[in-house]
């Protein structure tokens, strides 16, 4: 980072005045009202003085001091009203308030002239109050006014003098008993008098050497100031480089997707750097080959170029080496390289860096700009910072979305794979329903025995290639689970529609039930609902005529929902516990029930029950019934994960 | 006895083909059957049939969902039912090319999608059901 405290550079003093300039006339636009207010003191303060100074008994010319009052009172309205229409006109404020605290310090010395005038003149006591212009003058005018307003007060009292001396104008003194308040001994007449002349060069040398004293205070002043609004800029702008960059990393968080990405990080990045433009080039595998990826604030043609070959771009192979590119003023030379698109968008400054991740460069990041010098070393180094963050970034979505093609394969592979496994099932079992059907001829009773066992045991053989493949692809974590909010209510009665024929056919009392206010659990609806068909069917297959079979919702422990599948059927033995779960796992009274079965019913139930961070309670007696209680997390908020 | 109607099959499995075939003719249909897209298109110029039983997966992974949105942005063959044959039932209902759902109707994935291997009293009732109200 640049080292602010340290003194302006050289080349730096153009820009150095015109912030100082720039600051004081903020300064001098507050001070200015201020002398204002403070003015609307002054007739009032007269008139009282006045009053006061006549009920003591001293006599001097009141009447004209009471005007010159009125007519600060006049001028101090006058350049209020103007005060208050330059604030509204935006644009020349500056030189219009300016301009009026330079009328107001004059007026103020015209009327104090006045006022000295009608005060005995040279004697008058009020001259050292010229001393508060030369403050005032000094503090908010620019360095040098303030000797000239010295020079205005002396020579102004020269002035007068010499007026009074010559005639020219009254001499009004003021009289305290009997005896007239002067500094001098009445002998303003003759001007070889020894007390005039030493008296105004003192004055004279007075106000120049007050104005001598407060310029080097007022520089001092000054340049704390405008160090202080330079450092307070700078803050700002810091502050709002880090809140770039806060955003830039809660962007990157927030999307997996490579454009999402590149779209957040150039508007992002085109908000802090107020240029024209910001664009991300990727390199390709091989490193050849440079493309535009993303823009922002440019036309979008550019992301239409042909990319270009780094061997050729000397420009792009420097940053792609690892040196950022800075140019305030892009030559001719240089638009070449950047073709014939960015020469028409005017661009005159660029600024380039590198995309690194971990030693490997994978792009460029631009920043363009349509005036010159735009980019400075602040610039450079926090276009550096959000480099390495994009960089990150778009490693990351690149990774993702190779993942993701990873999965998308497998997946479709899967498919395929139980699609050519099945095929041949589905035709066998065809061709023998035509052949049970009788549509090629009657069929003794040897013949349809034999014919239905072979269809059986094709059926089985599907069922269970369709286990297989339902664990396959939970187990290899090729399937994506959609957790969204699933209502219960709805799912029992789902599930009562799909049962209700089988159960009814087999004379059983059959119930699927969810109380209406009960809170939705979170979990993907396909595999819940095949979870709870795996039970259901179960439940109904191993429950011998006139029993009872339901399944029933509630709320359960710790954040979780209940589900319960309750039979009055065959129960499970005890020594086939431990192996519940397992695949191809029958037990002996089961398969006394139904000879076939694929096995891997409970064993994908508890596959889901895992994978949606539940858990699975069983209770049973043999020959009595059993229950299953699957206990699932309840939704939290709406939403995909 | 009249054809209760005309009734296109198209399937790349020959078993397949061959018992339905049987089976459909066998409860009145006529049937023409064909193996792939192409032979499917010639037989629908050729002649517009009353239903289509249609397989997804044939020589590609799409071909069936193809042929069907081909047809169906033909004006000849928009009120053409189709009823989709599948080995697949839960993937096609989970992820159905999403450009394919319309030809359904908002019947997707419902009524109109039977599992290979199929229920033939079930596909002969929904048959009647579509064809034989007129």
């Amino acid at each position: 980072m640049t080292d602010t405290s340290k003194g302006p550079e050289p080349a730096d003093r153009p820009q150095q005045f015109n912030e100082q300039k720039r600051f004081l006339l903020d300064e001098v636009t507050k001070g200015s009202r201020w002398f204002i207010r403070l003015r609307w003191w002054v007739p009032p303060s007269i008139g009282a003085g006045t009053a006061g100074t006549r009920l003591l008994g001293v006599e001097f010319a009141a009447k004209p001091i009471l005007l010159v009052a009125a007519f600060i009172l006049a001028y101090n309205i006058a350049c209020y009203v103007w005060d208050r229409r330059a604030r509204k006109d935006r644009e020349r404020q500056r030189e219009i308030i300016q301009g009026i605290t330079y009328l107001q310090v004059g007026l103020d010395y015209f009327a104090m002239f006045l006022l000295i005038h009608f005060t005995g003149g040279t004697g008058s006591p009020f001259l050292f109050f010229f001393v508060f212009h030369i403050i005032f003058a000094s503090a908010l005018l620019p360095p040098g006014a303030a000797y000239g307003f010295a020079a205005i007060a002396a020579g102004g009292m020269v002035l007068i003098a010499a007026g009074e001396y010559l005639g020219w104008i009254h001499h009004y003194p003021v009289i305290f008993r009997g005896d007239a308040l002067n500094l001098e001994d009445q002998s303003y007449r003759d001007i070889k008098s020894a007390l005039v002349i030493p008296q105004l060069s003192f004055f004279a040398a007075s106000m120049f050497i007050a104005a001598f004293v407060m310029s080097p205070i007022m520089r001092l002043l000054r340049k704390r100031i405008a160090d202080l609004a330079r450092f307070s800029e700078t803050l700002t702008r810091l502050n709002k480089e880090l809140n770039a960059l806060f955003s830039l990393i809660q962007a990157i968080g927030s999307s997996h997707r490579l454009d999402q990405v590149l779209d957040t990080v150039t508007l992002e990045l085109s908000l802090v750097l107020r240029g024209k433009g910001i664009s991300v080039k990727l390199l390709s595998q091989d490193g050849k080959l440079l493309r535009y990826a993303a823009l922002h604030g440019l036309p979008s043609e550019f992301l239409n170029n042909k990319a270009a070959e780094v061997a050729r771009s000397p420009l792009n192979r420097r940053v792609i080496e690892g040196e950022p590119y800075v140019t305030g003023r892009v030559t001719v030379g240089e638009m070449y390289q950047f073709g014939e698109e960015l020469t028409a968008a005017l661009i005159k400054s660029v600024l380039f860096v590198p995309l690194t991740v971990e030693d490997r460069v994978i792009g460029i990041l631009g920043a363009y700009c349509i005036h010159q010098d735009r980019f400075h070393d602040e610039d450079v180094d926090f276009f550096r910072l959000a480099a390495g963050l994009v960089a990150i970034a778009i490693d990351n979505a690149r990774a993702y979305e190779a993942i993701e093609n990873l999965v998308k394969d497998r997946s479709w592979f899967m498919m395929r794979v139980a699609h050519n496994l099945r095929a041949p099932l589905a035709a066998m079992i065809s061709v023998l329903e035509v052949l049970r059907d009788g549509y090629q001829g009657e069929l003794n009773e040897a013949q349809s025995e034999s014919l239905r066992r072979l269809d059986r045991r094709a059926r089985d053989m599907l069922a269970i290639i369709n286990g297989l493949m339902t664990l396959a692809e939970k187990r290899n974590g090729t399937q994506v689970i959609k957790r969204v909010p699933i209502n219960l209510n709805s799912l029992a009665g789902r599930l009562y529609r799909t049962f209700e024929e089988e159960a009814n056919g087999k004379g059983l009392t059959f119930k699927c039930s969810a109380p209406q206010d009960l809170p939705e659990i979170q979990g993907d609806t396909a595999m819940i609902e095949q979870m709870l068909e795996n039970l259901v069917s179960n439940a109904i297959k191993y429950t011998p005529s006139g029993g009872r079979v339901e399944l029933t919702c509630s709320l359960g422990d710790s954040n979780t929902c209940r589900i319960e599948i309750s039979d009055t059927g065959i129960g499970i033995p005890k020594e086939a516990r431990s192996n519940l779960f397992k695949e191809f796992f029958r037990a002996d009274n089961a398969k006394a029930v139904e000879e076939l079965g694929t096995g891997l019913g409970l064993t994908i139930v508890k596959e889901i029950v895992d994978k949606h961070g539940g858990h699975i309670l069983v209770e049973s007696e043999e020959g009595l019934g059993t229950v299953f209680a699957v206990h699932l997390p309840i939704s939290s908020k709406k939403g995909v994960s | 006895m009249a054809s209760k109607g005309k009734i296109l099959l198209v399937d790349d499995d020959p078993d397949i083909r061959d018992s339905l075939r049987i089976v459909l003719e066998g409860n009145g249909y006529t049937v023409q059957a064909a193996g792939n897209g192409r032979e499917a298109l010639a037989a629908l110029e050729a002649q517009v049939p009353d239903l289509m039983l249609l397989d997804i997966m044939m020589a590609t992974d799409t071909e069936g969902f193809d042929l069907a949105f081909e047809l169906k942005n033909q004006p000849k063959f928009e009120n053409l039912p189709i009823i989709i044959l599948t080995s697949f039932l839960g993937k096609v209902r989970e992820e159905g090319p999403e450009q394919y759902q319309h030809i359904m109707g908002e019947q997707w994935p419902a009524k109109w999608l039977f599992e290979k291997p199929v229920d033939t009293k079930k596909l002969l009732a929904k048959i009647q059901g579509i064809l034989g109200g007129g």
